[in-house]
């Protein structure tokens, strides 16, 4: 009786695999299988009853995940939360499971019976997820693909480990040990359960291995500044810049003076030329507080592996100048901040963007325009030679000149969809824009001409980032690439492929050797330059990436993301310092100060917030164990009045500018 | 099994001409159609995230169709939320409510405001760290030191930015309370408490804290209930005394007061009843704008020329209402004499061509109307009276044996107030009135005489609109017998002009003046003028 059952369930489970055994095989197997089954331990024979009994049955999905569930929460309590993280994974594989095998009414009660569960922590998933509703589904969709493909690690203790494969055993809940077996990859660590607070990371569900992650992040890479640069000339000669500043009779009074000037003048006066020469006067303020030895880079130089472009000497002397005037911010002296605030858009301005000296402004729209803004003229003609200000190229004289009407902007057309993305060169007289007609284009704001139209997208692109040098570029698109271009050919140097969704956002490092680039899949990559390589994969982010900012010292990397929170990376190890929570909306803007003090973040929620970074930076060195000590610390939260802050841009002399758009329906 | 259920893809596909699909393809088709409505949806988000957004659009759903090469969806331009309507006799069955356009009412209308133009506006979020109380930022600390505000008021009427505070509260309990208290007994402003609360919001130090809560009150409420008289007078008292507080700096919020304020005083309708005594709001909040001109005139150099320019557009546009006339005349009144002159006199000759017709009778059958008219008239004499006597002042001294006089028109003046007791609301100028009779017992007899005259003036139209069969002409019989008394005393200081001979010559022009506001106002005029010039004029 048993025995026939036996053979029977056996010829069936090879029918169900799709294998085919030869007839003489089959008839010799059964004729094997038969006469061992009496000596099988009695044992055996019950499970492989068992088994066969609920082969394939959709309601046990429920069922035994019902079981874990309940026995997971009262399980413990010290362990408890150990065995919450199986669940998860657990629980949408057991969907996709039941999608994959098409009992799709069931999996549609299983998700929406348990989907509670797991909303705090992966709505966003789930929201994906949730669609999927036929077994072709599951192979379109790259989240769902990779979810199949890849195997989840968890950190658990011995202890706990045991406990949950007793139970499996003893309810006989084969199917969710089958899961269990082929998804999770369980990383016993003997001892006491870890804590609950670093589970962050943990549950962290990931397209592409976390293996093949920690694979890439062996890599090597060299952060270091690059040699000869600016900075360090200016180091060099320092010492003797500082004595012969003039600056130094200059006190408080200065700025009160400057600021009852600017009340009298009335008016919306050129923002910038206000801006720069308060610049100066709290630079000279800040001169004796200036550290004669500037913190010396950890890192060795490293050499270029791009071609730079030559920077001519007079623009080099302004930069210098800038440099020696920059503003020393630190948690006790935090920046100044003029705000452009954009307004009647009507909802069309996609993007914004600020040249280095903050002078020029441009905005990206949806009515695929482009228009440039030059700060430094708007209200006022009469200031001319020290308006140039930092930016050492007449630029501004040419643009306005042109202007012509009476538009206080400059206007540019060609794109043939909403521009997503703007970006200044160092100088200002470039502008990049990208925009959903999938092309870039270069433009003169000292002709007021479109140069060049960059083809090689295929989607829409939706950032582009000049590098710190100029001349050369990079652009995210929704094609799931990141492409290297310079300025002078039309077909991109390097095309980075690897991402498994959009890639969002892009960024340059300051050695101009590596991009970072953030993308709807999660993750931010970081991207050799020369190679085209993959060096670094951040992994934690729970939605969106949307912005990224690179340290001036080359060491850190912040992201910002969808639902408000900042991470800082360090680069050489792969591992996020520490999150950065407080926004409450997305982070549209991140930017670190000139000297990389401080890390400003704008935010849809209307708020600029300033961070300490040196705390967070250099602590966790001396106290790695501690790890509560090292968190970010906010320093200073200034609200706008319902304006969304869509790009930063920290001047050379530590000014801080923002944009965005007054918006009345918040 | 799916959110879409099966009978709304029948539907789909009848729409587009399949009539005999399956339900079981129906049924197959479901899941796949929810699968791809989340597709587009997600892509969707992403164009929303990249277009710096958080709230989707319908330009974000053509981005995605296009995205996925799917011809978008026409029709729904974004801009305007779309406005769903539920179905009536479903709870859950919603459509857009969309009207048909007569084509020809679309080619006919006029041309929509071009939209403003995109600009950028700069501002201080933050000097080193601190953000300075301006306008442009939120307000998150107490109103910081009042030279912060003040120092930074340049930007003014350089931004369109509204000044609207959030509701982020860092007043203390006791001054919640208070607002709260005051804001009540505003709306019961009959109560003897409602005068307390004002003389405590004119006196009490320590308010400054509320100031820009009470002129937003004051803005919203004015707002929305210009058809409440009382509440609206009660408003208007309530600006008076935050305006007479010493102690409360209200200088940066005016820009925010003065509208309610003028809207109290042209606006086309305040209070809903006839009886509601709007004129009377008007005199005051004349009288409140003229003290806040007085008050702020020099700080803010273009408060008065903005004021009088809207009183003046509202004075000469011939489509507004009487009412409003009324009010742009009194505002302008009490602004001085010199704005009479400047802006009132040139104006007069049209103005009372149009006003004319609706004041008679014969012509203007709406008795409302008419007595509006005459209201009108009313302030519009006054305000040249008083210009003129103004011009006239000079000659103060001549008028030295006052007092004879003064009695004799006392008279006058209490057998006409007799007289016009029955009729309904004569008393529209009795304060200023009242104020230029204690002026005149200290000697202006000019001023006695004309606080008779105007009575009676005031007294004549009442009459004439209270009781249809008092013709205009009966008025002017009766005015014209009182100006012959006042002549005749006049003619007992013929003398002492002479020695002012000299100066009159200097004023040739007021001549003219008084010549062409005889024209208009035939005699009713001549009690603004001392009797004296008068009568060397005449």
């Amino acid at each position: 009786m048993e025995e026939e059952k036996i053979q029977k369930f056996i010829q069936d489970y090879f029918k169900n695999r799709g294998l085919k055994l030869p007839e003489e095989l089959q008839q010799s197997s059964t004729n094997t299988v038969s006469s061992p089954v009496s000596q099988f331990d009695p044992d055996v024979v019950r499970q492989i009853l068992a088994f066969s009994q609920f082969q394939d049955g959709p309601a046990r999905y429920q069922d035994e995940y019902a079981r874990l569930r309940s026995w997971t929460y009262t399980s413990l309590d010290l362990y408890r939360h150990e065995l919450l993280r199986v669940l998860y994974p657990v629980f949408i594989h057991c969907f996709m499971d039941l999608v994959a095998k098409g009992h799709i009414q069931e999996a549609r009660t299983f998700f929406n019976s348990f989907r509670e569960d797991h909303e705090m922590m992966h709505l966003r998933d789930l929201q994906k997820l949730e669609g999927v509703l036929s077994p072709s589904h599951l192979e379109e969709m790259e989240f769902a693909h990779s979810l199949r493909q890849s195997k989840v690690n968890i950190k658990i203790c011995q202890y706990s480990y045991e406990l949950l494969l007793q139970f499996l055993h003893k309810s006989q809940s084969t199917t969710m040990l089958g899961i269990i077996n082929e998804h999770i990859n369980f990383q016993v660590s003997p001892g006491q359960p870890s804590s609950i607070t670093d589970d962050a990371e943990a549950v962290t569900l990931m397209g592409g291995s976390q293996e093949s992650a920690n694979q890439i992040n062996q890599k090597e890479i060299h952060w270091g500044l690059l040699e000869d640069s600016l900075e360090e000339r200016l180091e060099k000669v320092g010492g003797m810049a500082l004595d012969s500043e003039r600056a130094e009779g200059e006190t408080k009074e200065g700025e009160g003076d400057e600021n009852k000037k600017k009340s009298i003048e009335g008016g919306k006066q050129g923002a910038s030329i206000k801006k720069q020469k308060k610049d100066k006067a709290v630079s000279a303020t800040m001169k004796s507080a200036r550290p004669e030895a500037t913190p010396v880079p950890t890192a060795p130089r490293v050499k270029p592996e791009l071609t730079l472009p030559v920077i001519p000497t007079e623009v080099e002397q302004s930069i210098l100048e800038d440099l020696r005037n920059r503003v020393q911010l630190s948690s006790a002296a935090l920046p100044s901040v003029s705000f452009y605030t954009f307004i009647n858009t009507h909802n069309g301005l996609n993007c914004s963007s600020i040249s280095h000296d903050g002078s020029l402004v441009a905005g990206g729209f949806s009515d695929s325009s482009l228009k440039v803004w030059d700060m430094a003229k708007i209200g006022q003609q009469s200031v001319g030679s020290d308006l140039q200000g930092e930016n050492g190229t007449a630029s501004s004289e040419q643009v306005a000149g042109s202007n012509g009407g009476k538009r206080p902007y400059t206007l540019f057309q060609g794109h043939s969809g909403p521009v997503y993305s703007a970006t200044f060169n160092p100088l200002g007289d470039f502008i990049l824009s990208s925009s959903a007609d999938s092309t870039i284009r270069l433009w003169s704001t000292n002709l007021n001409a479109n140069l060049v139209c960059y083809k090689g997208h295929n989607y829409p692109v939706w950032d582009v980032q000049f590098s710190p040098v100029g001349h050369y570029f990079a652009s995210a698109s929704h094609d799931r690439t990141a492409r290297i271009w310079s300025m002078d050919r039309i077909q991109p140097l390097r095309i980075m492929a690897g991402h498994l969704s959009d890639v969002d956002c892009v960024q340059w490092h300051s050695n101009c050797n590596y991009i970072a680039t953030g993308s709807s899949d999660k993750t931010v990559r970081l991207w050799d330059v020369q190679s085209g390589e993959c060096v670094r994969i951040f992994i934690g982010h729970r939605s969106m990436i949307l912005s990224l900012a690179m340290s001036p010292d080359g060491r850190y990397m912040a992201s910002g993301d969808e639902d408000g929170s900042i991470m800082m990376w360090d680069l050489s190890t792969g591992r996020c310092v520490t999150p950065l929570m407080g926004h409450t909306s997305c982070v549209w803007t991140l930017a670190f100060s000139g000297e990389g003090s401080l890390l400003a973040s704008g935010s849809a929620d209307c708020t600029v917030k300033l961070w300490d970074i040196t705390a967070s930076t250099k602590l966790p060195k001396a106290e790695e164990k501690s790890g509560s000590a090292s968190r970010l610390r906010s320093l200073k939260t200034l609200p706008t009045k319902s304006t969304p802050v869509y790009s930063l841009r920290f001047s050379r002399r530590n000014l801080l500018f923002a944009a965005g758009v007054l918006s009345k329906s918040v | 099994m799916s959110n879409v259920p099966k009978e709304a893809i029948e539907v789909i596909a009848q729409s587009i001409g399949i009539t005999n699909l399956s339900p079981d393809v129906a049924l197959a088709l479901t899941p796949d159609v929810e699968y791809r409505v989340r597709e587009i949806m997600q892509e969707a988000i992403k164009c929303m995230r990249h277009s710096r957004r958080t709230i989707l659009t319908t330009d974000d759903v053509d981005g995605a169709l296009k995205l996925r090469n799917v011809e978008p969806i026409y029709g729904f331009a974004s801009g305007d939320p779309l406005r769903f309507k539920r179905a009536a006799g479903h709870r859950d069955l919603f459509y857009i409510d969309d009207k048909d356009v007569e084509f020809k009412d679309v080619i006919e209308a006029p041309l929509p405001k071009a939209p403003f133009d995109v600009s950028v506006a700069a501002h201080w979020l933050a000097i080193e760290g601190v953000q300075p109380a301006i306008p442009e930022n939120a307000p998150v600390e107490a109103l910081a030191v009042y030279s912060d505000v003040k120092k930074s008021e340049y930007k003014e009427d350089g931004l369109p930015v509204d000044v609207k505070l959030p509701v982020k509260h860092v007043l203390s309990k006791e001054l919640q309370l208070y607002f709260e208290k005051i804001t009540g007994l505003t709306q019961r402003s009959s109560s003897t408490l409602f005068k307390e609360a004002l003389m405590s919001l004119a006196t009490d130090s320590g308010l400054h804290p509320l100031v820009p809560y009470f002129t937003c009150f004051v803005a919203d409420e004015v707002t929305r209930n210009l058809n409440n008289f009382l509440y609206l007078f009660a408003l208007m008292r309530l600006v008076r005394s935050l305006l007479q507080n010493p102690h409360i700096h209200v200088e940066p919020y005016l820009h925010q007061l003065m509208p309610s304020v003028i809207t109290c005083l042209v606006a086309k309708r305040l209070g809903n009843r006839y009886t509601d005594n709007h004129w009377e709001l008007r005199n005051f909040t004349a009288n409140l704008v003229s003290s806040i001109c007085k008050r702020f005139g020099h700080v803010y150099h273009n408060l008065q020329p903005r004021l009088t320019r809207t009183l003046l557009h509202a004075f000469l546009d011939p489509n507004k209402a009487l009412p409003q006339h009324y009010g742009a005349i009194q505002g302008l009144a009490a602004l001085g004499p010199n704005v009479v002159r400047l802006l009132i006199l040139p104006n007069l000759d049209s103005y009372m061509q149009l006003l004319e017709p609706e004041m008679i009778l014969e012509k203007q059958k709406n008795e409302i109307k008419r007595h509006e008219a005459w209201r009108v008239y009313g302030a519009l004499l006054r305000a040249a009276g008083q210009c003129m006597h103004d011009r006239l002042k000079k000659f103060h001294s001549l008028l030295s044996p006052a007092h004879l006089v003064w009695k004799r028109n006392g008279k006058i003046a209490t057998t006409m107030t007799n007289k016009r007791k029955a009729s309904t609301d004569n008393l529209m100028l009795q304060p200023p009135l009242k104020k230029l009779a204690h002026d005149g017992m200290v000697g202006a007899l000019p001023m006695n005489s004309m606080q008779v005259d105007m009575q009676g003036a005031a007294g004549g139209f009442t009459a004439s609109a209270g009781s249809l069969n008092v013709g205009v002409s009966s008025m002017s019989h009766q005015l014209p017998m009182e100006q012959m008394s006042g002549r005749d005393v006049s003619g007992q200081m013929v003398k002492g002009s002479t020695g002012l001979a000299q100066a009159w010559k200097e004023e040739t022009d007021v001549g003219h003046v008084v010549a062409s506001l005889f024209e208009h106002f035939g005699e009713s005029v001549f009690p603004f003028t001392p009797k004296s010039e008068l009568s060397f004029f005449l």
